[in-house]
């Protein structure tokens, strides 16, 4: 029996290691999707072409979002024995003076942001930098960043998604390591259970459970599939988990297969994606260099490998069934379940389906075991969730929190407020089928019970913010146009119903519809949600039916009386 | 997008094993298994559907058949033609909040497929006779503004003929159901497969001569075979083709051009004359 990690990637670890914290300065650039948008690739490029110009001894290396994407770019800078420093709103014309202070061993204050001494990676691996710069806040006192709690973008934006020796350095892939050398699969798969982790992709079903399901299954084969088919508008999360820590959902990818007994894992990802798929690609091949992924992965006789599916833009693809469909070359149209992915799924055979970010949930669960992770967020609802934060905010950006925080505390706390000073109105939970809330039930916790009580989603973690000047019947005819237009039209009430409650809605807002309008309006709602055939049409009315019930005023206005 | 999962479905397959459901509070014998709209059906129980046909795989679309399942965390609606039949299954078909979300689906129907009849008097039955919606009018809706979309043609033209001539065409409420390209289909062998179950008789044919002329899939024409012995045209070569490929041992040539009245006649004469001979 194989007990200890292989040489080679206790080799790649030390090499991380010294990328992390050279004996140089370290300068990364934020190059997610969101900071390459507002002029990171630039930024980038012009550091690079200087450091190679001059042969300066700097060290440059893109990493991903760290989650402030407001502030993006962002920039930091890590002299030797000094703490981690954040540059925010950097433009090309900043390259020089960054590069003047680098150069001198210090950094530009005027465009800094924060600073940090420490970073607990949360894997046994605490990364210290160091002390100075102290007229530069701490990053804990910066508002926006001092009230989360960074479970799953611990990496983010900290590491360069593009290299697994950072991963490794942080201890990545040593959940997996040890998992597959010292844990049985099933011990595996009770740590899971035991930590009460649930389904991050919008239900909430407990993740251990579907994993059990499928494991007890009999069947020559199984597949494990991760959704990655994000397409609420406004939501991003799993885009940077992807685009930042491509290695840490490969990680979780590997344990699943581990406990449930599968050699096949697939990625299904939107085509709207390129960064995420190739730095997923990337990373699926560097692992496999490593050995982690492939046959025998760390020298055990466990295999397992990932594929990448990609998506033709369609939402309702997002479902389970209309997955599978698309992976098989059919028509994205979700059936009826029962059969359920984990009787029939992949080809016929029982499949887990995950979405990106329960996945990544795992390796930090098997690390630190089922308690310590049960501590995070609240009863029933363990662990941090990623949240979106956008709309009519201050602070646009990824949050991460316990679940069980209040709303107020996400869009006027970490939020600040409205944008431009402006106030808040109500906010959108889940997605384009999730429910408008307003300002009054802002002491909801968003846990997946207490959103559903107010007519809402936890979906999968869109926070759209809505300010004083927003119309709400306005918005619910934006969703409802939406998911009409996402609708795959096999059942009546979502291909029929969505279309007419979009007529309804434009005609209200025409200003001539009556008060009989908005009873029917109300009447289809409730029938296209109970009987839709899948998720997208039991859920697609929730802006509808909540809009009429918070804020039936501004409808009344509109209609004849 | 929601993704949910529930346990506790172990059973996919129709079984041997008897079991008692019960529907509208009386108990009735099924086997494990079965359909459960099937069960209603032969026991006279109504359930209004569009979609479901016993020998196509259940599609679970025109969401019609929906009906009251009783769980221990109270009710839940499920469509009966994907519903299978287990020992104490308890369902009810007509509770007021079924009969609400049906009329206010067959209000939609009205609206969808306004030139149909079938769907006129089966919304009657159900105290509808008028929609609140606006109704789809197409003059040029080659299946003539019938069409429900309840997918049997197409069903049926993959699932039995293993033609695939016709699919769904677009998404959401541009779906319709046509060939590929909206353009004629030499796949298709106009076997009428699609015309026999379609529940609003929407599809439209043709036979003009020696050609079946498919007026709803793009004026697909399908060449008739002809009777060497009355001269009448009876079936579509590609069909018959089809089928006789399938009988073993193979008939005689002269019997099988034959159309199947002169066929018939043909035995018929045969049997008469060995008889009087006897």
């Amino acid at each position: 029996m194989i007990t200890e990690l292989p040489a080679g990637i206790i080799r790649r670890q030390n090499s991380g290691l010294k990328k992390l914290k050279p004996d140089i300065p370290r300068i990364t650039v934020g190059l997610a999707t969101c900071g390459a948008a507002v002029g990171g690739t630039a930024i980038y490029e012009r550091l690079h072409e200087a450091v190679q110009k001059r042969g300066l001894k700097i060290s440059l290396v893109p990493t991903g979002c760290i989650g402030y994407c407001r502030e993006e770019p962002i920039v930091t800078i890590a002299h030797p024995k000094k703490p981690l420093v954040l540059l925010h709103r950097v433009s090309e014309d900043d390259v020089d003076d960054i590069l003047d202070a680098v150069l001198s061993g210090t950094v530009p204050f005027g465009k800094a942001l924060c600073r940090i001494e420490e970073w607990d990676h949360l894997m046994g691996h605490n990364i210290t930098y160091g002390h100075g710069f102290e007229e530069i806040p701490l990053y804990c006192d910066i508002p926006f960043f001092g009230q989360q709690q960074k479970v799953i973008l611990r990496n983010t934006g900290i590491i360069n998604p593009e290299d697994i020796d950072e991963y490794l350095a942080v201890g990545g892939y040593s959940a997996a390591s040890d998992a597959l050398l010292n844990m049985s699969p099933d011990t595996v798969l009770e740590e899971v259970e035991n930590s009460g982790l649930r389904g991050r992709g919008g239900a909430g079903f407990p993740a251990g459970l579907k994993w059990r399901i499928t494991k007890e299954k009999k069947s020559d084969k199984k597949y494990i599939i991760c959704n990655a088919d994000e397409g609420d508008p406004g939501a991003y999360m799993n885009r940077n988990e992807m685009e930042s820590d491509p290695h840490m959902l490969i990680e979780g990818m590997i344990l699943g297969a581990y406990a449930i007994g599968t050699e096949e894992g697939l990625i299904y990802i939107r085509a709207e994606y390129p960064l995420a798929i190739f730095r997923l690609k990337h990373a699926i091949a560097e692992a496999r260099g490593c050995g982690i992924l492939g046959k025998n992965i760390f020298g055990t006789d466990f295999s397992f490998d990932i594929k990448i599916a990609t998506g033709a833009g369609a939402f309702v693809c997002g479902e389970s069934t209309a997955l599978v469909a698309s992976i098989e070359g059919r028509t994205g149209r979700p059936h009826p379940r029962p059969p359920r992915l984990t009787d029939s799924g992949l080809w016929g055979k029982p499949t887990d389906l995950n979405n990106v970010e329960t996945w990544c949930n795992v390796p930090v669960i098997i690390k630190n075991g089922s308690e310590w992770y049960r501590n995070i967020g609240a009863e029933k609802n363990s662990g941090t969730k990623v949240f979106s934060l956008v709309g009519d905010v201050e602070k646009v950006g990824l949050v991460e929190v316990p679940l069980g925080t209040t709303l107020k505390k996400i869009v006027l706390d970490i939020g600040d407020g409205g944008a431009d000073g402006k106030a808040v109105k109500a906010v959108q939970t889940g997605g384009p089928s999730g429910g408008c809330i307003p300002l009054r039930l802002f002491d909801t916790t968003v846990d997946f019970e207490s959103l559903n009580a107010i007519g809402s989603i936890m979906g999968s973690g869109g926070i759209v913010v809505m300010d004083e000047d927003t119309n709400m019947v306005d918005i619910a005819r934006y969703f409802i146009s939406f998911a009409t237009g996402e609708s795959c039209g096999k059942c009546i009430p979502c291909r029929e119903g969505l279309k007419h409650t979009l007529i309804l809605l434009n005609k209200i807002l025409g200003g001539k519809g009556t008060a009989e309008d908005l009873n029917t309006l109300k009447s289809l709602s409730e029938t296209i949600a109970k009987t839709s055939l899948c998720g997208l049409g039991q859920t697609a009315p929730n802006p509808v039916l909540t809009t009429l019930d918070y804020f039936r005023e501004e409808y009344d206005a509109l209609v004849k009386l | 997008m929601t993704d949910e999962i529930c346990i506790n479905e172990e059973l996919l397959k129709e079984s041997l094993e008897d079991v008692t459901v019960i529907i509208n509070g009386s108990r009735y014998p099924a086997k494990k298994g079965e359909i459960m709209l099937q069960v209603a059906i032969r026991e006279g129980i109504e359930i209004p559907h569009l979609c479901y046909d016993a020998s196509l795989s259940p599609y679970g679309a025109c969401r019609l058949c929906m009906v009251e399942k009783k769980c221990r965390g109270g009710n839940e609606m499920v469509t009966s033609c994907t519903l299978r039949a287990e020992d104490g299954l308890d369902i009810v078909t007509d509770s007021p909040e079924i009969l609400r979300h049906r009329q206010m689906i067959l209000e939609l129907y009205l609206a969808e497929a306004p030139k149909s009849e079938v769907i006129k008097s089966l919304a009657a039955r159900y105290g509808v006779t008028k929609t609140r919606f606006f109704k789809k009018v197409d003059k040029t809706d080659p299946l003539g503004n019938k069409c429900v979309l309840c997918g049997l043609c197409v069903r049926v033209c993959n699932e039995i003929m293993g033609a695939g001539a016709i699919s769904f065409v677009n998404r959401g409420p541009y779906t319709v159901v046509s060939t590929p390209f909206l353009s004629e289909n030499p796949s298709c062998m106009g076997c009428k497969a699609c015309v026999s179950v379609c529940p609003t008789h929407a599809i439209e044919t043709e036979d003009s001569g020696d050609e079946r002329i498919m007026r709803s899939w793009n004026e697909t024409k399908v060449k008739l075979t002809k009777c060497p012995v009355c001269g009448g045209y009876y079936a579509p070569d590609m069909l018959s083709k089809k089928v006789y490929e399938k009988i073993n041992p193979p008939l005689a040539k002269s019997v099988q051009e034959m159309c199947p009245k002169c066929r018939s006649r043909n035995i018929a004469d045969k049997e008469i004359s060995a008889s009087s001979q006897r």
